[in-house]
């Protein structure tokens, strides 16, 4: 969803609260279960770094327990002709890492495989597979951050400076950090958009991000680092990041359609994402 | 071998000419009117007692009867007024006007025989419900606001969409598939303040009519119902004023005549003032929030001479949120000029120049650092002609020709950033044209057997400039298709037959059944149950077939106790192809590829309608009952797999009543109850990146909690006196009278001490909401 979207429809539930007296409160209700499904987030990107795929599987709705980690998986990464085998961390059961750290590359294909796990239970392994090709072609050049006094959203907005190639579709995610500390640290905080509005390849200044004055962890002060790190994504991972946000933001009569699952790249009924994308990042020191 | 053919049909059709001719003999016509207003009456019965013939006024209150000379006596009643019975010597065509004394304004006691007709039992019509705005006004409502929207939903097969919302669903059908219309002209979003209230100010208002998918010929473009809205004229005898002042809004109607008897106005105002609420709040941001609507009808009526009338009506309404940082505005416009013609007695004609324009607009203020400015609009200019012929008692036939142009702007955006940039997104406007051109007759074949039968015909085209995305099997563009101004490109049209029947076993009971078959070629772009001011039309298109509907419905209609009790046990049975619904998570607001967000399949909603309705001088009162199902089948939606329709709720009861306690002293009660509607909850969950994704097992498998409602109301009169123009009452009511918490939404949190835990929280809109307000009439 484009950050307009975003901003409005942000902004059209704020005026419906004002006239609706809502109110909420917590019910009981019973759900049904289902059977478990592999879980998948795995990631490429263009930080030397080993490359990591966390695999978990679903469970009941209100089990209120942290998601199951998979253990003993085989899980490969494949590309340019090479395949790596990952293994499992050490400390943490579910966390595979490439054997060492590597750069990725725009334009490579990167192809992950799955097999040796038994995700429902049925005594039978599964395999699974999902593969992503990572953009490029945009260039961040910098980043302004502007003080917007406003009474209801006092803050500073982290205004991006950066150009695209027009010609092709491009998607782009958002992560923000101040003074080396990750603001956008969960999957609701991190803003994704298209580039529908910008035709001609340029961001001009384009409000990338906002720190808001309400939250300490955000507030900027003088002499605060403000890293805007830039990823251009796939048009999936892009649409896994929506459905998810629209699911976690939950369920409005006025403008939300029904429920659904989220949508994924990983084959064989599998939950999650698998992504490549290419990282920039691009610092403003307030100043004192 | 074409000529024999066609000779068949010349004298078929010339038999049927002179058998429907040779009965005709001398002619009565007219007006029924208000006695005291000289507003012309829809929907008025018209009998010779003598005969047995009949007919009922039209939309602009004209009747005509043809019958061999003699002496007759003629009755003439209407709901809400006193029945005329009036000898006439009928020699020659002769044009007589009924004019009809509205019981209520009688002091002395009044018989009600003029409320007890079996109109229900001797109309042809299976599944239409006219509503007396009499009864409308009865009503306990949302904020002491009586309003016709909520009043239809109170009926069986009509269900609201979401708690609050003006949007409403036919016998399961979508809330984009209701063709609402004020004075002819269509009414795209008749809600205001989110649809806690609609458009239509009911001081303006003269007749409302629902058609339950039996619509007809006259209209099309929607598929599941037809919500007929005419305004008053204004008073053509005496200047008159009608106002309220309420909780939440205040309203005044002035109407009178500018030339007697021959030019008349009426002027209805109304203005909410939600914000004053706001003052209230102890965040100050809160208070600084404007919050209102406004709307305006007005009405011009020319009589020019007894073969011609001119008619002006027009409204305009706007709703406003907003503070001194932004602002969203939106609104409605609509216009109608008319013009009534006599041809002869026989033969009248209207015909209708329209315009409806609705808008929103919202952003910040220009020159403010974040400048963001968003609109959209959507505009029809239209003409109708329509001919209503009535060669004898027993025939009547309509025929006609309409042409809308349709002007959709879906969103223009612009943009300027702090160092003055500027960012702009236009969506392309898209144009298109929609005609029809329908017969429909209505003949009384036996002494107890009325058939109606019509079709129309109706075409839709675009028109360029337009831009039409090709879209492989993924739904993923390949192609762009560039249309230059004034192109007409691709062209839909289709039949729509129109069929009922009407077998009066006796004077207290009939067999009624109905087939029609609908078009429809704009959509509403929302996947959304109670919907927003933001919502843009679509029109057909390359991409989209028209959506169609076939409805057949049949049912039995008594009346008990001189037609006070009447009862209806109607069936009907409705598929839906091409129906459209949206994949999950469509992204529809700015989405210059909305086609590709599209899913197509097939829709069915069957279901049973029981109404029962019972009144006398005191008390008035209904019960409606609905069993019904309705099923959406989209190949790529839920798996393939059948789901609910967002509207499906099995069991729909409404009790409605109103009871003279004393003189001056009256007291109205509803409860309503349906099946909570399907809802979408899941099954299991997975983490990744911090959050709690749910996994769902299937589209609407749950259903809320069952959603009711007791509504509470009791209206004072003051004194009526002999001569004493002014008329005043107090009305105190209670909207959700035990304070029911109706499920409006239900969300899954995690709990932000453990994120682990999820837990489950509702929504409700409303507790008990009590509202006064002061009605007064001169």
């Amino acid at each position: 969803m484009s950050r307009i979207q975003t901003y409005y429809r942000s902004g059209l539930l704020m005026v419906v609260l004002f006239i609706a007296s809502s109110c909420t409160e917590r019910i009981d209700i019973e759900l049904g279960s289902t059977f478990q499904r592999l879980v998948v987030h795995g990631t490429v990107t263009t930080d030397s770094v080993r490359h990591q795929v966390n695999l978990s599987v679903s469970s009941d709705y209100f089990v209120n327990k942290p998601s199951p980690r998979i253990s003993k998986a085989v899980v490969e990464l494949s590309f340019d002709d090479m395949t790596l085998l990952l293994s499992e961390h050490d400390t943490i059961p579910g966390l595979y890492e490439t054997p060492y750290a590597f750069r990725g590359v725009e334009g490579t294909t990167y192809k992950l495989d799955i097999s040796q796990v038994d995700a429902d239970q049925d005594g039978q392994y599964e395999t699974y597979h999902a593969t992503s090709t990572m953009p490029g072609g945009t260039v961040l050049h910098s980043i302004e951050l502007r003080y917007i006094a406003t009474p209801i959203f006092p803050g500073y907005q982290v205004a991006m400076y950066a150009i695209h190639l027009p010609e092709q579709r491009d998607w782009f995610g958002f992560k923000l950090w101040k003074n080396g500390f990750l603001l956008t640290d969960t999957l609701a905080k991190y803003s994704v958009m298209s580039d529908d509005l910008f035709d001609d390849g340029y961001f001009p200044g384009f409000p990338a991000g906002f720190l808001s004055d309400e939250d300490p962890r955000q507030a900027v002060h003088p002499g605060d680092t403000v890293t805007l790190e830039l990823n251009c994504i796939e048009q999936e991972y892009y649409d896994f990041v929506i459905d998810a946000q629209l699911e976690i933001m939950g369920n409005n009569p006025l403008f939300s359609g029904p429920s659904a699952n989220v949508s994924t790249n990983i084959d064989n009924g599998a939950l999650g994402i698998f992504a490549a994308y290419s990282i920039q990042r691009a610092s403003s020191i307030l100043p004192q | 071998m074409k000529k024999p053919a066609s000779i068949g049909w010349f004298l078929a059709l010339s038999l049927l000419f002179l058998t429907v001719e040779s009965k005709a003999k001398v002619t009565l016509s007219g007006y029924v009117r208000d006695a005291a207003t000289g507003e012309e009456l829809i929907g008025a019965n018209v009998a010779v007692e003598e005969s047995g013939a009949g007919t009922i006024t039209n939309e602009y209150g004209y009747f005509s009867l043809s019958l061999e000379s003699g002496n007759y006596t003629v009755v003439c009643s209407y709901m809400g007024y006193t029945t005329a019975s009036l000898p006439i010597s009928l020699n020659d065509d002769i044009v007589f006007d009924i004019e009809l004394n509205e019981a209520i304004i009688q002091l002395e006691e009044v018989t009600v025989s003029g409320l007890a007709n079996n109109n229900n039992i001797t109309s042809l019509e299976t599944g239409s419900t006219r509503l007396s705005i009499q009864s409308i006004r009865k009503i306990p409502a949302l904020l002491g606001e009586v309003d016709v929207i909520k009043t239809i939903l109170l009926l069986p097969g009509v269900q609201m969409t979401s708690e609050g919302s003006s949007g409403f669903s036919v016998r399961g059908g979508g809330r984009d598939q209701n063709l609402i219309l004020l004075d002819g002209a269509t009414v795209y979003n008749a809600s205001h303040l989110m649809g806690f209230f609609s458009v239509f100010n009911n001081d303006a208002i003269k007749d409302v009519k629902l058609y339950k998918g039996d619509i007809p010929a006259s209209s099309g473009g929607r598929l599941s119902s037809l919500l007929d809205i005419r305004m008053k004229e204004g008073n053509r005898r005496n200047f008159s004023a009608s106002g309220g002042i309420g909780t939440i809004a205040s309203r005044l109607t002035l109407e009178g005549p500018i030339v007697q008897d021959k030019v008349s106005f009426l002027v209805a105002a109304r203005r909410t003032y939600a914000d004053i609420f706001l003052k209230f709040a102890k965040d100050e941001a809160i208070r600084q929030n404007r919050l209102f609507f406004y709307d305006l009808n007005g009405k011009l009526n020319y009589l020019i001479n007894d073969n011609n009338r001119i008619y002006l009506s027009g409204y305009y309404g706007k709703d406003v949120f907003a503070n001194d940082y932004a602002g969203m505005y939106f609104g409605n416009r609509t216009f109608t000029l008319r013009w009534n013609h006599l041809f002869s007695n026989r033969l009248f004609s209207n015909f209708t120049f329209l315009n409806t324009h609705y808008f929103y607009d919202l952003g910040t203020p220009e020159g403010s650092s974040q400048y963001f400015n968003w609109k959209s609009y959507l505009e029809d200019y239209g003409f109708k002609g329509d001919f209503i012929w009535y060669p004898s008692p027993e025939h009547t036939f309509q025929f006609g020709a309409s042409g809308i142009y349709h002007t959709i702007n879906p969103g223009s955006v612009k943009a300027q950033s702090q160092d003055g940039i500027n960012q702009s997104m236009e969506l392309p406007s898209n144009h298109s044209l929609e005609n029809g051109l329908y017969f429909s007759g209505e003949s009384k074949i036996a002494e107890r057997f009325t058939l109606r039968y019509g079709v129309r015909y109706s075409t839709f085209s675009n028109v360029g400039p337009a831009t039409i995305y090709e879209f492989d099997e993924e739904h993923q563009v390949t192609d762009a298709l560039h249309y230059e101004s004034g192109d007409f490109f691709n062209f839909y049209h289709g039949l729509e037959p129109r069929v009922a029947a009407n077998y009066v076993l006796s004077e207290k009971n009939s067999l009624k059944s109905s087939y029609s078959r609908t078009r429809q070629y704009l959509h509403l772009a929302s996947n959304s149950s109670a919907g927003t001011p933001l919502e843009v039309w679509f029109p057909a298109s390359p991409n989209i077939k028209p959506q169609v509907s076939d409805q057949v419905a049949a049912g039995y209609f008594r009346n008990f106790l001189d037609n006070r009790l009447e009862t209806s046990l109607e069936f009907y049975y409705k598929k839906m192809s091409n129906s459209i619904d949206f994949r999950d998570h469509a992204q529809l607001m700015l989405n210059p590829r909305l086609e590709g967000e599209l899913r197509v399949g097939e829709a069915t909603s069957y279901g049973a309608e029981f109404y029962i309705k019972y009144e006398t001088k005191k008390f008035s009162g209904w019960i409606s009952y609905t069993l019904s199902k309705t099923l959406r089948d989209i190949p790529e939606i839920n798996e393939g797999n059948p789901y609910p329709a967002p509207y499906d709720k099995p069991h729909d009861l409404s009790l409605v009543f109103s009871y003279e306690l004393f003189s001056r002293i009256d007291v109205a009660a509803n409860w309503v109850y349906n099946t909570g509607i399907p809802f979408t909850l899941p099954s299991g969950r997975y983490e990744v990146m911090g959050n709690i994704l749910p996994v769902y097992t299937g589209r609407n498998e749950y259903r809320f909690p069952s959603y009711h409602r007791l509504d509470l109301s009791i209206t004072i009169r003051g004194k009526e006196k002999p001569g004493k123009r002014w008329r005043g009452e107090w009305n105190i009511s209670a909207y959700n009278a035990y304070a029911r918490k109706n499920v409006w939404t239900l969300n899954f949190r995690q709990d932000e001490s453990n994120p682990d835990v999820t837990y489950a929280e509702m929504t409700y809109l409303f507790s008990i909401v009590p509202a006064i307000t002061y009605n007064f009439k001169f």
